[in-house]
């Protein structure tokens, strides 16, 4: 299987500011003996305010670098638990300005966080080349973006305007993808590199695969910059086996948008979670 | 007096090394034989064995019935064998199955001579040849050339020598001592370094076994995997594993002329119903979707009536008669007359039409054509010289003009072609009716025989319909055609006889009939080979290696999770292999015509295209209308599951066989899709997940019915619009989970590449056929084609045929739900602009922020926010005339069709129908004028039955 063309110099988004600022964060947390904390909040849900609440609860709670899950219509990436918080965010109005403004608050609040909004092609790029929201997001102080189907094989006009506007674009490896492919994933990555941990969409497990360190351990091998790794991962146990095997990062999700209840606003019990979680992070035996 | 003459040992270089260890089951068959020749022959001198064989009643000719279209059957007498222990019993079975056989369509009858493992005699070939009419193959193992006269005196017509006994110049020796008394030898190999010996005789007959005799295993790859090894003239022999006629059909796809069966007609009950199960099978499939494929062939420069014979039997286009003074196959004016006598008189067969008479000319005046026209009476003349296009109106007659390629590949191909091509335009417009390509610079003006750069050819072919002329011949004209996609093959001495110098040459019957039959051959079940020009650009016509359509390769490309980007690269590479695999493609038509009623009918709707006329003209746009109008309806609502889907569920099916995966999972809006995946998955035995949004459950209840009857599991989705959208999006979450054993059936040609290409290919069948149906109701390709387009299947599977004829008008419906000024409808191409959904990029209905609006339609199959990458592609271009029917159009038209033809039209299909009249009146898009007489081909895409509960609301709503 042929893959993606290697990066030649000059490419992918590792040499933008925003990736240096994800970076920075990741070996921060690294050179303190464990691994970066990436939670995940859902702009706009269930409203506005909540989740600008919840994105600094999280912080506060031990986030080394926040995603933000910008609401979409069609997220075929994502399980249960996150379809239904896009459709409760759209239903309540959130739209790409709201998100945006959301991404605004949250840096003013709290700068020293990166921000890394995740999202799906046709709400950057669309029919177009992702010019007007890589403008938009870098404005905005996000560091990176995440793209859900977006892989580096459709990537590379992005990626260059996302250069110009200091952005990362962080992409995915998967376990089905192959060895080689894996490098090169990697080599076009910026900031970080997101490892998916099993073979599947988003959402809490009560358990992750069993090949889940043996794949962190080759991905983090290969990669040039720091791996993290997400989908299924809910609980302490979770983020202790990753960190162990050598993770730069975990990224949490589903299970902290479960944690918010069903009314989406208990905050405080997502906080806890997060900061269960972020006490797992430690790679000290 | 004991004069055997014995053969040169082996040498030892070119033989196989003894496998120490190992059972070598030829070798001691082989070894026994040669102690019986000396036991029993060593009596007999060579000469008294010539005697008896020149006293044998003349061989049966065989070679001439391989030639012939398809593949035959060689059927196999034996009493037993290593492999499958005691077969027949009596001497009286070995002759009842001889003649069962025969009268089953055997083209001869192989029978095992061999005592001690197979039970058989010289006797049992003498009895078998005495019994019946057809000739008769000496299954022996031949160690000695002395067995040969034997062989030929007890009645046989061929013998089997086999490679793997002998050395190269051995085996050379033995096929010309049979060659020489009448025994045509059928050279057997079972491996490459074989085939190489065997390829060095001069024997016509290659066989290719999959059983290795050595330790007797069977490889049913293996004579399929040699066959591509041996030149297309010879006539190739699969030998061994035939489990049933499928794989006999599949050896026919891949080029062989003829098997050789033995078990699988013993194991059969009735041995004639047996063999002829296999002759049919092995028979060229006469397949409508085939036609436009099927290359024009000449036999030019035929100088006698054998000549003429060959051609006409052979089945060719037409017969080049040379009267170009001067040049080596030059006739007078009488012979030419005289050949084109014969050749009126001999009735073509099988409903054929009579080769068309050419006569060759270069450069020969008005006053020599005219005189050439009056006596010869040609039906096409032919300008192989330098002649201007001033002169065709001048020539009296249809006049083919040959232009001249350089012989050798010249430095700027793109140049050379482009001024090629501006030659053949401007014949074409000086009333030219055929254009072929030769190459020039030999001594005579026309043709040198010599082959011209394919990559000239080719880039040629794709702006103009050429004949191809020069070099070719039964070895060189499959690939010729294959290359480029010329409309027509020309050869002359390509199929002549080997001649002294100064004699002129004369045609081999057997080098004819096998041109025609490779070149006919060439691009069956071959449904994707390029055939003919399609003069746009080719980004509306095939997929780059991204994935990506259209003039700017704007649309397509593969926006997906990273966990499928593996899946779809491997459905990439399997898929691309099987659809240059002719065994594939016979397989599937072969499922499609006796379990889906392939190829459906083509029906004219005179009572509705009366209406449909009238109601143009109440119109009253600024089209001039036709004054007549004939509508062709292909019937896709008569395919087995009735709708076009079933087309692409069973290429699917078939293709996930063939990626080694278990489960299949599919998403439906009608259900119409659903229902035809649970069937291909129930005929394919693998178990079948559908993904159906809640709403299309409700209003398309039938078909759930009908996929849960099938034992597919259907899975409601809530999420989303709880339609076709959603339905998707959790078949793919489903794919992302379970990629490893999973296939997704994808229903229509939209999604991530290879997606649109692969469903586009499966249902290009539709148009194929409607193409070859209009043609033969009605002489010609219509003036529009029409189909309605939710993702576009059933639209592109309509329409790919005709994107590349400019003189056919394509065009589309869309669903307008409650009216496009609403917002509220489906119109992804009207109504929508550039997104990414479902994993490529093209029209679709979006809001300014990207996220998807959900469609609205009254219609499950059209209510999808988006649409196909090809047929964005073709839109955006400017190729595809545009079209909506609203909600109320489509029940109107609904009633409409079922009240004036007796035919309930699905709704997706009424609003195609809904949308004709205006199209005509062109008030839609276009609006340029019609011809008087004008022919529309409507892909009627499926059946009513499923919507009849919102149908009868809405006639309630009517209060009618």
């Amino acid at each position: 299987m042929s893959a993606v063309a290697t990066a030649p110099a000059g490419t992918g988004t590792n040499d933008t500011a925003g990736a240096r600022r994800i970076a920075n964060a990741f070996s921060a947390a690294n050179d303190a003996g464990r691994a970066a904390l990436v939670p995940y909040v859902v702009a706009g849900y269930p409203d506005a305010d909540s989740s600008f609440e919840a994105a600094l609860a999280a912080v506060d709670a031990g986030a080394d670098v926040l995603e933000l899950g910008m609401p979409y219509s069609d997220p075929l990436a994502d399980g249960a638990t996150l379809q239904k918080a896009s459709q409760v965010a759209l239903r309540n109005g959130a739209a790409l300005d709201g998100s945006l403004r959301l991404i605004e608050r949250v840096a003013a609040a709290r700068s020293g966080v990166p921000i890394v909004p995740m999202g799906y092609a046709n709400q950057f790029i669309g029919g177009g080349n992702g010019r007007e929201a890589a403008i938009r997001l870098a404005s905005a102080g996000a560091a990176g973006v995440i793209v859900a189907d977006l892989t580096p094989d459709e990537g590379r006009p992005f990626e260059a305007i996302a250069r110009e506007h200091d952005l990362a674009v962080v992409y995915l490896v998967a376990p089905t993808t192959p060895p080689e492919r894996r490098a090169e994933i990697a080599a076009r990555s910026g900031g970080f590199l997101y490892c998916v941990s099993l073979v599947g969409i988003t959402g809490a497990r009560d358990a992750l695969p069993p090949s889940v360190g043996r794949l962190v351990k080759d991905v983090v091998a290969i990669s040039p910059v720091p791996v993290g790794v997400g989908f299924g991962v809910s609980k302490p146990a979770h983020v202790r086996a990753i960190a162990k095997a050598g993770a730069g990062g975990v990224v949490v999700a589903s299970a902290l948008v479960d944690a918010l209840g069903e009314s989406g606003r208990d905050i405080d019990r997502m906080a806890r979670l997060v900061r269960d979680l972020a006490a797992a992070t430690g790679r000290a035996a | 007096m004991t004069v055997i003459e014995r053969l040169d040992p082996p040498a030892e270089d070119d033989l196989e090394p003894p496998r120490t260890g190992k059972r070598n089951v030829v070798a001691e068959i082989a070894e026994r034989r040669r102690a019986d020749i000396r036991d029993e022959m060593g009596r007999l001198s060579l000469d008294d064995h010539l005697a008896i064989a020149a006293a044998t009643p003349a061989p049966r000719p065989i070679l001439d019935r391989l030639a012939a279209p398809g593949l035959h059957v060689i059927a196999e007498i034996k009493r037993r064998s290593p492999s499958a222990g005691q077969i027949a019993a009596g001497d009286d079975d070995i002759v009842a199955r001889a003649r069962a056989y025969e009268a089953g369509g055997a083209a001869a009858i192989s029978v095992l001579c061999e005592p001690h493992w197979f039970g058989g005699s010289v006797e049992d070939l003498r009895a078998v040849r005495a019994a019946v009419a057809i000739p008769v193959l000496a299954k022996e193992f031949v160690v000695e050339s002395i067995q040969l006269p034997h062989l030929r005196a007890a009645g046989a017509d061929l013998v089997l020598l086999l490679a793997v006994l002998h050395s190269k110049r051995e085996l050379a020796g033995l096929v010309d001592r049979a060659l020489e008394i009448g025994l045509e030898p059928l050279v057997e190999a079972h491996d490459e370094r074989e085939l190489e010996r065997a390829l060095a005789t001069s024997a016509r007959l290659i066989g290719l076994n999959n059983r290795d005799l050595r330790t007797l295993d069977v490889d049913t790859e293996r004579a399929v995997r040699l066959r591509s090894l041996v030149p297309d003239d010879r006539l190739v022999v699969a030998e061994s594993g035939v489990r049933d006629a499928a794989t006999v059909a599949g050896w026919r796809a891949v080029g062989f002329d003829a098997a050789l069966v033995g078990e699988a007609l013993v194991r059969a009950g009735d041995p004639r119903a047996a063999v002829a199960s296999f002759v049919e099978a092995g028979r060229e499939p006469s397949d409508p979707a085939n036609e436009a494929a099927r290359p024009f062939v000449k036999i030019c420069g035929v100088t006698d009536a054998d000549g003429v014979l060959a051609a006409v039997r052979a089945g060719a286009d037409a017969i080049g008669l040379n009267l170009v003074p001067g040049t080596p196959r030059a006739l007078s004016l009488e012979e030419a007359v005289e050949l084109r006598r014969v050749a009126r008189a001999l009735a073509p067969t099988g409903g054929r039409a009579a080769p068309q008479i050419v006569a060759i000319t270069a450069d020969a005046g008005e006053e020599r054509l005219a005189e050439i026209v009056a006596a010869v009476d040609p039906d096409a003349v032919q300008l192989s010289g330098d002649e201007p296009s001033s002169l065709i109106p001048k020539v009296g007659r249809a006049a083919w003009k040959a232009l001249h390629l350089p012989a050798d590949e010249p430095s700027d191909v793109a140049a050379a072609a482009a001024s090629i091509v501006a030659l053949g335009r401007e014949h074409l417009a000086g009333g030219a009716s055929r254009l072929l390509l030769d190459t020039a610079g030999g001594p005579h003006p026309g043709g040198t025989g010599i082959r011209a750069a394919p990559p000239l050819v080719a880039a040629i072919a794709r702006e103009l319909p050429v004949t191809l002329a020069g070099g070719l011949s039964s070895a060189s004209v499959g690939d010729a055609l294959r290359l480029a996609p010329v409309v027509g093959v020309d050869v002359a001495s390509g199929v002549e006889r080997p001649r002294e110098a100064g004699q002129r040459p004369t045609k081999d019957p057997l080098k004819v009939a096998l041109f025609v039959k490779r070149a006919r051959a060439a691009r069956l079940d071959r449904p994707n080979a390029p055939i003919r020009p399609t003069p746009v650009h080719p980004g509306l016509v095939e997929a780059d290696e991204a994935g990506r359509w259209g003039e700017d390769r704007a649309f397509g490309g593969r926006y997906v999770p990273e966990t499928l980007m593996a899946a779809l690269r491997q459905l990439e590479d399997e898929y691309y292999r099987l659809r240059g695999d002719p065994r594939f493609w016979s397989d599937l038509r072969e499922l499609l015509a006796r379990f889906a009623g392939r190829p459906t009918p083509l029906y004219r709707a005179d009572r509705f295209a009366y209406e449909a006329l009238e109601r143009a003209i109440a119109a009253e746009g600024s089209a001039r209308l036709p004054r007549r109008l004939r509508v062709h309806l292909k019937r896709e609502d008569l395919a087995h599951t009735g709708a076009h889907k079933i087309n692409n569920a069973l290429g699917q099916a078939l293709l996930t066989r063939r990626l080694g995966k278990t489960r299949v999972i599919a998403e439906t809006g009608a259900g119409q899709h659903g229902v035809a995946t649970a069937t291909a998955c129930a005929l394919l035995g693998l178990p079948c997940v559908v993904y159906m949004g809640d709403e299309d459950i409700e209003r398309q209840e039938p078909n759930v019915l009908r996929m849960r009857a099938l034992g597919a599991e259907v899975r409601a989705v809530h999420s989303g619009s709880a339609t076709l959208k959603d339905a998707i999006n959790e078949a793919m979450r489903d794919w992302v989970t379970n990629v490893e054993t999973t296939h997704y059936v994808l229903g229509s040609a939209m999604g991530p590449h290879p997606y649109p290409t692969i469903v586009r290919d499966l249902q290009r069948r539709i148009g194929d056929e409607a193409a070859a149906q209009v043609i033969a109701a009605e002489g010609r390709l219509p003036d529009l084609a029409l189909a309605c387009v939710g993702g576009g299947s059933n639209a592109i599977g309509l329409l790919a045929r005709f994107i590349g004829e400019p003189e056919v008008r394509i065009a589309i419906t869309e669903a307008a739900g409650d009216g496009i000024e609403t917002g509220r409808h489906a119109a992804a191409l009207a109504g929508g602009s550039p997104g990414i959904l479902h994993g490529a990029r093209s029209m679709m209905l979006q809001d300014r922020d990207g996220q998807v609006v959900e469609a609205v339609s009254a219609s499950a199959g059209l209510d999808y926010p988006g649409v196909g990458p090809q047929i964005a592609a073709l839109a955006a271009a400017g190729r595809l005339e545009l079209s909506a029917a609203t909600d109320d159009d489509a029940f109107e038209a609904m009633r409409w069709l079922a009240r004036t033809e007796g035919i309930l039209p699905a709704l997706e299909t009424a609003h195609a129908l809904a949308a004709l009249p205006r199209i005509l009146a062109g008030t839609e898009a276009g609006g340029s004028d019609w011809p008087e007489e004008t022919v529309v081909l409507i892909g009627f895409s499926g059946r009513g039955d499923k919507d009849l509960a919102p149908f009868g609301r809405w006639i309630e709503a009517q209060g009618s």
